[in-house]
């Protein structure tokens, strides 16, 4: 126990508040234990008995303001950051009154009205999501602090490592906090580690480190303190590392002594932080043992209530399962006039980039909340000249050079965009992006959803995709059919200078995580871009040209080289139609329905694989949907199914060209 | 408990015919056994008998007269009392696996419209796009040619049909093809695929054969019928095969089958079609009454009267070109049976009879058979021997 005069410090009430938020934790695991038995809980129960003192000794410091992202064993730190036990067994047993709504359960714990910004199944992502917090707090000039806690098991990831060093280099304000219980799930962290001390990594990252005992809350506040203190004054980040060990399994319903030894779980019994904080109170007359029963007594007559109220709650109705994927589109009204039509004749012409970065400068000029984070987007203004000049217009802050761990920032950009800022990240190369794709799908696409509503998610994900001048396989991927597959995610594909300022800009005033792929073959193109200011709706295709023989679908390059064809098969007598469906999802469906119903062929020309992907989706629906309509079977011409070589005449041989696509047309026409 | 009325299956391949027309008038009290209505099957038109009583109730729904009726649709019922008519289903759907058999009670399946073609397996292939317009445009695809690369009827097909139906003519006359020409035209193809034809040729002297039916011409001026020279021939061949049974045969696909009965069917030219007509146990008939039974054959033939069953189990066939005028031809084998003779034109020609030209009436034959039954000799023989009878008839007629 930490020592007497800090005891004093923190005062009668507070130590007594200490013990009975512990006693809160405690009592409620015990009864959803209890529950787990009952069959009330349906999924997964961790519970965070003997953990206790981490979590209300960290949280003791916090406000409202300050936020919190946890584990799967999360329990503790929501009812520590002020989440009733209500709204969590509530959650646990699946009712419409429980913290998420019903659509997280034990590891998806969401409460942002208190600064609960969710727990979650996956293994490092708090870690990153937290510096992406105190990067918006850094860029709105606030005070707060951000928490993640995190286990052993954390920290031989690469989270652990991406997240502290951003948070060091840019001096977030942000508590790394270890619950060190010895065991990630089942393996032993001193069988796991090659440094045993969690809390002398930090040096490696320029990080103050600490090591405190985690079954002592005055010494766990003491240390949390301090931390808290200097996240606040703006000097950086601390990793605390806390000993502990929980006494119940993993998780409810599994074994235990496969790993450890009963011995040992009952030695760390005696070490319980509540019973030492109750030794405390008492030995130094901070309490009676009367008025500490009469406190357990509270507690358990209020964690009864609470899981009464829990049991007897409504479950949510089955119609609104799929409520929630994305932001309700009202509260994000577009900033400027919404022109879904071409542009009109005349007027100037630049090119696809400088379209983009037009967007990209009059939203931040806008917007103070958007910033920019990728590889050499700030002085050096980009790889493709994407943020050219915005360095000098907008400072460091906004424009932020990454360090290459693109898992780090795009998991950074997820827990800003959580936190009131825009994110926009530019990864170069969309198959750079595919280390942070765990990101993306498991926590960014999902965090809208698993929140019911109660958090938008708006990031940009911005960046290459395509085959062409020898780039390899390394630098040629398009990727957007399997962003498509996912729900909670806008994927836009532009092909023209026009199309691309307008879904830019839409996606800056959106809510939703955008994936904006550029192919990198277009970005030289000119166009019409008018002056004024607009934005283009997502899923919104585009007519591209009118025909009557035949319906082409085409995304981006692919929209030009159908335009080459079309021209050379216009002199054969064939009209072809062609849409661009300009974003992948949504998908904009009717259009191309209404153009088959006309032409009565379909002909999806798409460079990105052929399995499972944009053609195959049209197709099926257009199968389904618009099966009178059709005059022949529906086609496609796809990018052949492989990695993308290097040499010219085998890169050349991987992707439709106006040529054959003016073949599969001919073909098609004959059908 | 109204009795459906419904299109039975005529022939085993039947999927749908053409409804002909009612031979009762909605309300006439029917008895069982009295014909219904009359059905253009594969290869005749049947007058359809109820096999139940009751008042014949004719619904608005049912078919014209002309309109292609699928097997199993009902197209009428009997009343059992002042009931009410049942309702028919409001949506015209495909037959369930057409049956013959009547069902009590309403059934699902009304009248197939002309415009409504149920697809059937040989059926051609048809973008959905057209099959919706010519449904629309009231086309009826089931007998168009598709300009796809694969034979499908596209939307233009249709189109054009159209057209040629009301706008600009066409450069041709479209006409469908019914259901005796597709019946046809698939034995000709299943034939010409199937089986492994030769065609023998040989002339022979007719002159005695002219003779002898100049004889009952010359007898029968009362107005008795004349045996055609078919007639002749089909008793002819009828001694030629009891000595040459092996074309008296059928392909059985695992075996041969040889036939002690000799059943002659006879090629006829109808306007809707060839038909074949069989002269049943023609070795056991005298020549006038063969002749007797061919001209009634033909006559209902011409007249699509003809039972499915009188067209069924022919042994061998003979068909006669001559009277157009052809002198030798190559008849198509008329599956399964083994052997058809072509009888080609009668001709009046000079012949060295001796040192002295003669003129005598000479005529060809052609004999088909299929090389997978018999060989090339004893078919010759067969031949020959049938030449021989040709030559020196009358003998054969005096038994």
């Amino acid at each position: 126990m930490a020592t007497a005069t800090q005891a004093t410090e923190l005062g009668r009430d507070r130590l007594l508040a200490l013990y009975r938020r512990m006693q809160v934790i405690r009592r409620c695991e015990e009864h959803l234990a209890r529950a787990h038995q009952r069959g009330l809980i349906h999924g997964a129960c961790h519970t965070y008995v003997g953990q206790e003192a981490i979590a209300t000794g960290i949280c003791a410091h916090l406000t409202a303001e300050d936020v919190v992202f946890s584990t799967h064993r999360g329990h503790g730190h929501a009812l520590a950051k002020g989440v009733s036990p209500a709204s969590l067994a509530a959650e646990l047993f699946g009712r419409s009154t429980g913290c998420s709504r019903g659509r997280g359960g034990s590891m998806h714990l969401f409460a942002p009205e208190v600064g609960m910004m969710g727990t979650s199944g996956i293994v490092g992502p708090c870690i990153l999501q937290a510096a992406g917090a105190g990067y918006s707090f850094m860029l709105r000039e606030t005070d707060n602090v951000a928490i993640a806690f995190f286990g052993d098991g954390a920290v031989n990831n690469g989270a652990f490592h991406e997240g502290l060093n951003m948070a060091s280099i840019w001096k977030l304000p942000v508590l790394f906090v270890c619950e060190n219980n010895e065991f990630a799930t089942e393996v032993p962290f001193r069988y796991a580690a090659g440094n045993p001390s969690v809390a002398t990594r930090a040096a490696s990252y320029g990080l103050p480190g600490y090591e405190v005992d985690g079954n002592d809350i005055l010494a766990v506040s003491e240390v949390a303190a301090e931390a808290v203190a200097r996240a606040r004054n703006g000097e950086g980040a601390t990793l605390i590392e806390c000993k502990t060990y929980r006494t119940r399994p993993h998780a409810e319903g599994m074994g235990d002594y496969s790993y450890r030894t009963r011995e040992d779980v009952d030695l760390w019994k005696t070490r319980c932080p509540i019973i030492r904080l109750r030794t405390h109170l008492v030995e130094e007359e901070f309490a009676d043992a009367e008025a500490l029963q009469s406190i357990d007594d509270e507690v358990e007559s209020e964690i009864l209530d609470a899981l009464r109220h829990a049991e007897e709650s409504p479950w949510p109705d089955g119609s609104t399962a799929s409520n929630h994927i994305f932001a309700v589109s009202s509260a994000f009204p577009p900033r400027s006039p919404i022109r879904n039509d071409s542009p009109g004749p005349g007027g100037r012409e630049i090119t696809f980039m400088k379209a983009t970065l037009e967007a990209l400068s009059e939203e931040m000029e806008a917007n103070p909340g958007i910033f920019v984070m990728g590889e050499g987007i700030g002085q050096r203004g980009g790889n493709f000249a994407s943020t050219l000049g915005l360095f000098e217009k907008y400072g460091p802050l906004r424009l932020r050079d990454t360090p290459i761990c693109e898992r780090g920032f795009v998991g950074l950009a997820g827990g800003a965009a959580m936190t009131g800022t825009r994110p926009v990240v530019d990864f170069m190369f969309a198959d750079f992006v595919l280390d942070s794709v765990g990101e993306i799908l498991n926590q960014i696409a999902k965090i809208q959803y698993m929140s019911s509503g109660r958090l938008t998610m708006p990031v940009l994900l911005r960046g290459c995709i395509g085959i062409g001048h020898s780039a390899a396989t390394h630098h040629s991927g398009n990727y957007y059919p399997m962003y498509g597959h996912f729900p909670g995610l806008r994927v836009v594909v532009p092909s023209s200078a026009y199309d691309a300022k307008g879904l830019l800009k839409h996606a800056l005033n959106c809510g939703d995580p955008v994936l904006f792929l550029e192919h990198r073959e277009v970005l030289s193109i000119k166009g019409p871009v008018p002056e004024d200011e607009y934005e283009i709706e997502f899923g919104r295709a585009a007519i591209v040209r009118e025909g009557i023989d035949v319906t082409v679908v085409a995304l981006a390059l692919m929209v030009h080289h159908v335009m080459k064809a079309s021209d050379l098969l216009e002199r054969e007598g064939i009209s072809v139609e062609l849409i661009d469906p300009r974003t992948v999802a949504p998908l904009d469906f009717e259009t191309i329905l209404t153009s088959v119903r006309k032409t009565g062929r379909l002909l999806i020309v798409d460079e990105a694989f052929a399995p499972f992907g944009l053609g195959a989706e049209i197709a099926a629906r257009m199968a389904d949907e618009g099966f009178d309509d059709l005059d022949a079977p529906i086609r496609r011409l796809n990018g052949v199914h492989t990695p993308t070589p290097y040499s010219p005449p085998l890169e050349k041989a991987v992707v439709p060209n106006p040529e054959t696509i003016a073949h599969a047309i001919r073909a098609l026409i004959q059908e | 408990m109204a009795i459906a009325i419904t299109i039975p299956r005529l022939g085993w391949n039947m999927d749908e015919g053409v409804f002909v027309g009612w031979l009762k008038h909605d309300g006439d009290p029917i008895r069982a056994g009295d014909p219904l209505f009359s059905l253009e099957g594969e290869k005749a038109t049947q007058d359809v008998e109820s096999i139940d009583a009751g008042i014949l109730k004719i619904p608005p729904t049912a078919p014209r007269a002309g309109e292609t009726v699928a097997v199993g649709a009902v197209v009428g019922y009997l009343l059992q009392s002042a009931e009410d008519v049942p309702e028919p289903p409001a949506n015209p759907a495909t037959p369930e696996k057409a049956s013959p058999i009547r069902e009590n009670g309403p059934a699902p399946t009304p009248a197939i419209r002309n415009d409504h073609p149920i697809p059937i397996a040989n059926s051609p292939r048809i973008s959905p796009l057209a099959r919706r317009i010519a449904k629309q445009l009231g086309v009826d695809w089931s007998r168009l040619r598709g300009s796809g690369s694969s034979g499908r009827i596209r939307k233009v097909d249709i189109l054009a049909a159209s057209q040629s139906g009301t706008g600009e003519s066409p450069p041709y006359r479209a006409v469908p093809l019914s259901p005796i020409r597709r019946t046809i035209a698939s034995r000709m193809i299943e034939s010409h695929l199937s089986a492994a034809p030769v065609t023998l040729t040989t002339t022979v002297d007719a002159t005695n054969l002219v003779n002898l039916r100049q004889q009952f011409r010359a007898t029968d001026a009362d107005g008795r019928e004349v045996p055609s020279y078919t007639d002749f021939v089909v008793k002819l061949c009828s001694f030629a095969l009891k000595e040459y049974p092996a074309l008296n045969s059928r392909w059985g696909e695992t075996e041969i089958r040889i036939y002690e009965a000799i059943h002659i069917g006879i090629a006829v030219d109808t306007d809707s079609g060839l038909l074949v007509p069989v002269i049943r146990d023609a070795a056991d008939l005298s020549l006038r009454q063969t002749a007797a039974r061919s001209r009634d054959l033909i006559a209902r033939a011409r007249a699509h009267t003809l039972r499915p069953s009188e067209m069924r189990d022919g042994t061998f066939t003979v068909t006669n070109l001559g009277a157009f005028g052809i002198e030798a031809f190559t008849p198509i084998l008329n599956a399964p049976e083994c052997a058809i003779l072509g009888m080609g034109r009668i001709q009046r020609q000079p012949v060295m009879l001796g040192d002295q030209v003669v003129a005598r009436e000479r005529m060809s034959l052609s004999l088909t058979f299929d090389h997978r039954l018999v060989d090339g000799a004893p078919a010759a023989r067969f031949l020959q021997r049938l030449g021989q009878l040709i030559e020196n008839p009358g003998p054969w007629f005096m038994a």
